[in-house]
Parts: structure tokens; C-alpha cells; sequence
């Protein structure tokens, strides 16, 4: 995902702010990180360039 | 807006079953090569289970794309699980943010990202993970720096209030559980005077018994879809004013040959549907 697109996510429980933290990035692009939402506390894991932003309880087991 | 409304039960499976099958039917289409598919039984929602090749460019035809639209997107985007055209309906200019709610494998996102152009940006939201993957691997091959994929829910969008331009969305929300809620986030997300533009299937008659007993029927994942009155009554609940929501005449062409036992186009069409956010 790309960083500027931050501004337009939010936590999809309460929409609240996201916050990014980076593990591996290629330029704007980041490959491996976590949303964090800022109010919910919940992390949402970006892999492989993918944000999991499904709500917990629909992520895969 | 809250989670503990009630949920929409039209359908004849449990919202939780509901989301499960249409997740395990899509992750399936998804991994699918291109031969498994075209051997497929035609028993998949809004698709004959033709191959990615001829036959998806045939039933793309019937659904509104150009042969122009097709040929100017690259890879395996173009699943044929779609019932129309909806990022024609949107008439996207340049330099809009578009949302496509259940993007799939890509396809009208790719077409969204040419109309919106390098100042634009098109973002697809799908619950299935392999699609996601098989979209952001087309993505790379289309060179798509304005398209952007995540896995969400359209129940519950990871995008912020007054955001984007058009909502659009192919054959997806009749499978929603909560379509109530999808439409209330989609006017969430949109700015004021944001377009809805969605293709979908609109019940016209009630399902038979038998069918809608059958769990091997395809209906079992499209018999969740709402009348034309009943979505009607959700969009303007939701907020939308100038609400459309037109048939499309040739629909039963397609929509006949998904289920192999059931003609399902005598209680099924293909609709475009549109709505406004209020200035």
C-alpha cells in the first residue's frame, strides 16, 4: 500500500485515525507493516503490500 | 450506525454461513486456474463458469464493456463474475477518488483508474483474501500506480467519512448479509454530492421452494437479493437522494445460464442502481 493513501483509511470498527508502523517499505510503496488503530488499539496486520483491514472477527484462523 | 441493528435475514442462510459460502466460493474462483475454470460446473454466483478467455469476453460484452475496455486491461482481472457496467454508469472524470465495494480480481478498478487518471485514485475493497492477492498481482502487470487493493468488509469500510467521489460496485452487495449497512457505509465514505453507482441483482419474483431449499443451487448465495422497492427503501433510508434503479433488459440472456437446473432469470434481473450523497 501507499503511504499517501493513509489519509484516507480509517479503523474500520470505529473509524477512527490509523496509525503505520513500517517493517519493510520500497520507496512510497510499504510490503510489510501494521495498522494500528488509535482509539481501538486493534492491529491490522500489511502483508505482502496488503492491508488486512477486515473487522478481528472476520480475519482468517 | 451501529453493528447491534438487526441484520437483514432475507436470505436462506445465517449472515455468518452467508458470509462463509460466498468467501469459500470466490477464494475457489480465485485460485482457479484458467482450464479448472472453463471445466467448472456453472455453479458460481453471477458467472457460467466460461473460461477467462472467449467466453468472459462474450458475457462482458452483454454486460456493457466495450471490447476496447476489455483488451485495455491486462492479466486475469476479468473474471466474468460481474452483471454490468458500473463504472460506466459513475461517469468517473479525472482526477476522482473512486471505491469499488467487493473489487475481485480487479477489473472495474483498472477501468476506474483510466477515467480517474494519474491525479485519481481507485481503491478496491474485497472480503476474500486470494482475491485480493490475484488483484494486486494484476495491478503489477497493468502498471496501476493509482489502484490500490485492501481486505475489508463492506459492512464495516476502512475508509474515512467524506472521502471519495464514487462508490462503485459489481454484482456484490446481493450477497452482502447487511445490505442496509452497506449502503449507509457507502454514504459514509462519500463526499457530498459522491455518486453511488452499482450493478447488482434485484429480485423480481419469490424463489420457488424447491430452489431456494436447494444448497447446491447457486441461489443459495443469490437468494439474499432485495426487491427493487426494498432497495429503493434502503438507499433513501440510508441518505441518497436522486435514487435510480433501472432493469436491464437483456439481463436473463446471462443470468439464465448460471444455475444448470433453475432458470434463475424467472425470479432474477440485472439492475443499475445509482444515488447521490445531498450537496
Amino acid at each position: 500500500m501507499k503511504e499517501s493513501l493513509m489519509d484516507i483509511l480509517c479503523d474500520p470498527l470505529d473509524k477512527s485515525e490509523l496509525e503505520l508502523e513500517v517493517d519493510e517499505r520500497d520507496g512510497e510503496e510499504i510490503i510489510e507493516g501494521r495498522l494500528v488503530g488509535t482509539v481501538t488499539g486493534e492491529v491490522y496486520p500489511i502483508e505482502d503490500g496488503i492491508p488486512n483491514l477486515l473487522p478481528p472477527d472476520m480475519r482468517e484462523e | 450506525m451501529s453493528d447491534s441493528e438487526p441484520t437483514e435475514t432475507d436470505g436462506p442462510l445465517d449472515p455468518a454461513t452467508q458470509r462463509r459460502v460466498v468467501r469459500e466460493r470466490y477464494a475457489r474462483i480465485a485460485t482457479e486456474t484458467e482450464a479448472e475454470s472453463s471445466r467448472s460446473s456453472s455453479d458460481e454466483c453471477c458467472t457460467d463458469g466460461a473460461s477467462a478467455t472467449e467466453g468472459t469476453a462474450e458475457t462482458a460484452a452483454q454486460l456493457g464493456y466495450s471490447t476496447a475496455d476489455v483488451e485495455s486491461v491486462e492479466g486475469e482481472a476479468n473474471l466474468g463474475l460481474g452483471c454490468g457496467n458500473p463504472q460506466a454508469l459513475a461517469s468517473i472524470s479525472n482526477g476522482e477518488t473512486v471505491l469499488d465495494l467487493g473489487s475481485g480480481a480487479g477489473f472495474d478498478c483498472f477501468l476506474a483508474a483510466q477515467g480517474v487518471g494519474e491525479a485519481g485514485q481507485v481503491i478496491g475493497v474485497d472480503m476474500t483474501p486470494e482475491m485480493v492477492e490475484k488483484a494486486r498481482a494484476n495491478a503489477d502487470e497493468n502498471e496501476s500506480e493509482n489502484v490500490e487493493f485492501r481486505l475489508g468488509e463492506i459492512e464495516h469500510l476502512p475508509v474515512g467519512d467524506d472521502s471519495t467521489d464514487v462508490v462503485i460496485s459489481n454484482c456484490v452487495v446481493n450477497l452482502s448479509p447487511n445490505k442496509p449497512q452497506v449502503f449507509r457505509e457507502a454514504f459514509r465514505v462519500l463526499r457530498s454530492g459522491g455518486r453511488l453507482a452499482i450493478s447488482d441483482l434485484v429480485m423480481t419474483a419469490d424463489v420457488p421452494e424447491g430452489v431456494r431449499a436447494d444448497p447446491d443451487s447457486v441461489v443459495s448465495c443469490v437468494a439474499g437479493a432485495a426487491t427493487i422497492d426494498r432497495l429503493r427503501e434502503m438507499l433513501t433510508d440510508a441518505g441518497f437522494e436522486q435514487v435510480e434503479i433501472s432493469p436491464k433488459d437483456d439481463s436473463d440472456r446471462f443470468i439464465r445460464e448460471w444455475d444448470d437446473e433453475y432458470d434463475v432469470s424467472e425470479f432474477l434481473v440485472s439492475a443499475s442502481i445509482t444515488g447521490r450523497k445531498p450537496e
